[in-house]
């Protein structure tokens, strides 16, 4: 009897494991075996070496693999745009020109998790979009694009995803970080520039009050990450101009929130929220805003903006009827004359290094029509990638930086001062920001007091954890 | 050898004959018994309690080295006025937990006289427990949202909108909105509880009563509050601690913000947002110990004064 049911356990263990097993491999098992019958004859041809050698530089698409028969496979966390359709459409369209490549997708709903184990298990196909996971690792899985210097005639953001000089991942669009705003209400207002100082975008909020029905700045107070993670996001080159400000210096400061009087600095910051809340420039009943039906009300007009990144963008536009009023603008702090906004890679696409050359060929050319060609980046909203693909994001005369990594020997810093001071900077502070508007509307503290107890609590953290304070 | 050897089995047949001895048979299938229950319970509750406890003489985060620091981090909990304070919100929820006691004794004795659709509306006033407390939360926004479901039913009522008050963002009402979640959403629990005490009441006793000329009120007082004062002892301690450990209603619907974090909003806050992960082991610690205490004052209350006569009676 105990052999029988042992037994019958082992069987049924081994059924779901052979089920778990075929249910995983056998779409990329049927991707390697077409290869191997259609591949093999074509891999004569020599585009072999083109592979290796070619990278993005050397593929001029509509003559480059147009001999290339072959089907690859592209793993990716857009699932709605899978759904929808769209990405189906660029593939269409990418056959026009290359009818002999079949794309295949497939949209993971957990990427972020099934993408890493995806990688270790080693089968997952020719393209995907880089999991988080360590630069140095990045020559172990993909297969370098070209070198960085490079790569920076190509495309924007070309050292993120890179190591040892070359670059590896290519981003399919790319986030700025300015403010949403909707064109219409800022126009119908009689905003006629758009704003650059914070005086400037609280007149410009002003004037929307007056002038129209909508809510100037409609905060998200009660989702709690838009106040947070909204607001803390434009601490660093944005407020400052320095890049090296918020990962390098904000730990040896000691007032990092004193009041510059030019209208910079994170005092300059925080204190458009106070003044809008004190000014009646937010909603009537903050507590009980709601993100999903504010996508909604921004796209019909009545919000005036919002403070989100560019991700946002698509969202809002996707949400009403008038997609072309939702515009993107830089954050209205300037800096000796100068706008700055920061910007960085979405997810980004690399190449299994382990494919074979046909298949590397084709994914390399499938990802330079994607990123020059298709339009996906501009569709989303994105910050541009490439170079020359035709962008509608207008971010005129404003510098594009990228917030310089923390010191070697320096990494925790910030987050051990996060930790200690419970200030929380782009570490979920959301509390923080949200009480600037309890404080402001109820008018128990004034704005220098709110920035007097965050200078305490700061310094007492530098002191705890014996940070020296150079700045 | 041959001596040892007979030596041993002797023994072990000695061994044997204990072994299978009634009294020990008893204790031991006992002992299996309580075997896996104990087990489970000191791997799942103790273990991780103890761990809490030295956790909380640590400044340490989830990963990491940790540095013993004594006892600051209890002398902070008492210090740092962001973190006792926020023990006052406790007030607000103990009153509410009255107010829901006595409702729910209230609708519990009504409900246990012969009533015409008694059984729906037990259901109904039971069905908010059954809801889950992040979806109440959700609920509840969009409940007090300004000119939403309570606002256009007060004025319905003929109140004016302008009149009424923003119920979470006034901070003089917002805590008494929260409150009253809480005490919509648990009192159909406490009233079902008290209705299966009052049920187990000997209904000859009423009989006796009406005979001696009690009215209501009478019976109430003399008959089913005597009669079910472990369940509303049982349900006093459970409501007043559960006041201290309030957390759903803050967290869910204004997420702590604008003065309603309370105890368990700020220590969640600390253990997780902050990752103080020892700062936030003493505030549990000291949380515990305030819970011991209220709970033995309530006994202490209960047995001396509340009901003293009643005791008197049974002696």
């Amino acid at each position: 009897m105990k052999k029988r049911i042992a037994a019958m356990v082992m069987a049924t263990v081994m059924a779901f494991s052979v089920a778990g097993c075929s249910g995983e491999t056998a779409p990329a098992g049927g991707v390697q075996n077409v290869d191997a019958g259609t591949g093999d004859g074509q891999s004569t041809t020599g585009s072999g070496d083109t592979a290796s050698a070619g990278g993005y530089g050397a593929i001029k698409l509509g003559e480059t693999g147009t001999d290339i028969t072959t089907t690859i496979k592209f793993i990716h966390h857009k699932t709605d745009r899978e759904q929808d359709g769209t990405i189906a459409g660029y593939i269409a369209e990418f056959n026009k020109m290359y009818p002999n490549i079949t794309v295949e997708t497939e949209g993971i709903t957990d990427y972020a998790e099934d993408s890493l184990l995806r990688l270790q298990g080693g089968n997952w196909g020719d393209i995907m979009f880089i999991p988080a996971i360590d630069r140095a690792e990045l020559p172990n899985y993909f297969e370098p694009w070209g070198s960085v210097e490079e790569m920076d005639n190509y495309i924007n953001f070309a050292g993120e995803y890179a190591t040892g000089g070359m670059t590896y991942g290519i981003g399919y669009m790319a986030n700025a970080q300015g403010l949403l705003y909707n064109k219409k209400v800022f126009a119908d207002a009689g905003v006629t520039n758009i704003p650059k100082t914070p005086d400037e975008f609280i007149a410009a909020l002003q004037k929307i009050k007056d002038n129209t029905d909508a809510i100037p700045l409609y905060t998200n107070f009660a989702a709690g990450w838009t106040m947070g993670g909204g607001w803390d996001a434009y601490l660093g080159a944005i407020t400052t101009g320095d890049p090296t400000w918020i990962n390098q210096k904000f730990v040896h400061t000691a007032e990092p929130f004193k009041d510059n009087g030019d209208g910079t600095g994170a005092y300059a910051l925080y204190k458009i929220l106070y003044d809008a809340t004190a000014q009646g420039l937010i909603e009537d009943d903050y507590t009980t805003t709601d993100w999903e039906s504010c996508k909604g009300r921004i796209n019909n007009g009545e919000i005036g903006c919002l403070v989100l990144g560019s991700w946002a963008i698509v969202q809002m536009k996707d949400a009403g009827p008038n997609p072309d009023d939702i515009a993107y603008m830089p954050f209205p702090i300037t800096v000796n004359g100068k706008q700055y906004a920061t910007a960085g890679p979405d997810y980004s696409y690399a190449v299994n290094k382990n494919s074979d050359a046909d298949h590397k060929l084709a994914a390399q050319i499938f990802v330079k029509w994607m990123v020059e060609e298709s339009g996906w980046c501009d569709f989303e909203g994105g910050y541009p990638v490439s170079k020359t693909a035709p962008t509608s994001f207008a971010f005129d005369g404003v510098e594009i930086v990228t917030n310089d990594p923390a010191l070697e020997g320096e990494e925790d810093f910030l987050n051990e001062m996060n930790s200690e001071s419970e200030l929380n900077f782009n570490a979920g502070g959301d509390s923080r920001v949200q009480d600037i508007v309890v404080q402001a509307f109820n008018g128990t503290k004034t704005y220098d007091e709110i920035m007097q107890e965050w200078t305490e609590k700061w310094n007492d953290a530098q002191e705890e954890l014996e940070i020296d304070v150079l700045y | 050898m041959a001596d040892i050897s007979k030596a041993k089995k002797a023994d072990a047949g000695e061994f044997w004959d204990w072994f299978t001895s009634r009294k020990v048979q008893r204790i031991f299938i006992t002992i299996c018994f309580m075997l896996i229950p104990l087990v489970l319970l000191f791997t799942f509750t103790y273990l991780p309690f103890a761990k809490m406890v030295g956790f909380s003489f640590y400044k340490m985060k989830y990963i990491g080295e940790r540095k013993f620091v004594g006892l600051k981090n209890y002398i902070k909990v008492f210090t740092e006025p962001e973190y006792f304070s926020t023990l006052k919100l406790s007030v607000f929820y103990m009153v509410g937990s009255l107010v829901q006691l006595v409702i729910s004794l209230y609708l519990a004795t009504v409900l246990s006289f012969k009533l015409k659709g008694g059984n729906v509306f037990k259901g109904f006033m039971f069905f908010p427990y059954l809801i889950n407390g992040i979806a109440v939360g959700f609920i509840f926004k969009f409940f007090f949202t300004r000119g939403f479901v309570l606002d256009s039913v007060l004025t319905a009522c003929g109140f004016q909108l302008d009149n009424l008050p923003y119920w979470l963002r006034d901070i003089k009402v917002n805590n008494w909105s929260l409150v009253g979640t809480s005490v919509w959403r648990y009192f159909g629990q406490n009233m079902v509880l008290f209705i299966g005490a009052i049920v187990s009441v000997d209904g000859e006793l009423y009989e006796a009563a009406m005979l001696d000329g009690c009215n209501r009120f009478q019976q109430f007082m003399y008959i089913i509050l005597p009669n079910i004062r472990t369940v509303l002892i049982l349900n006093v301690i459970l409501s007043i601690t559960g006041s201290l450990s309030a957390f759903e209603p803050p967290y869910v619907i204004t997420s702590g913000a604008n003065g309603t974090a309370t105890y368990f909003v700020k220590m969640h806050e600390v253990a997780h947002t902050s990752q103080k992960v020892g700062q936030a082991s003493a505030m549990a610690v000291v949380l515990l110990l305030i819970i011991f205490l209220a709970t033995f004052l309530q006994k202490f209350a209960f047995k001396y004064f509340v009901f003293r006569r009643a005791e008197d009676w049974d002696k």
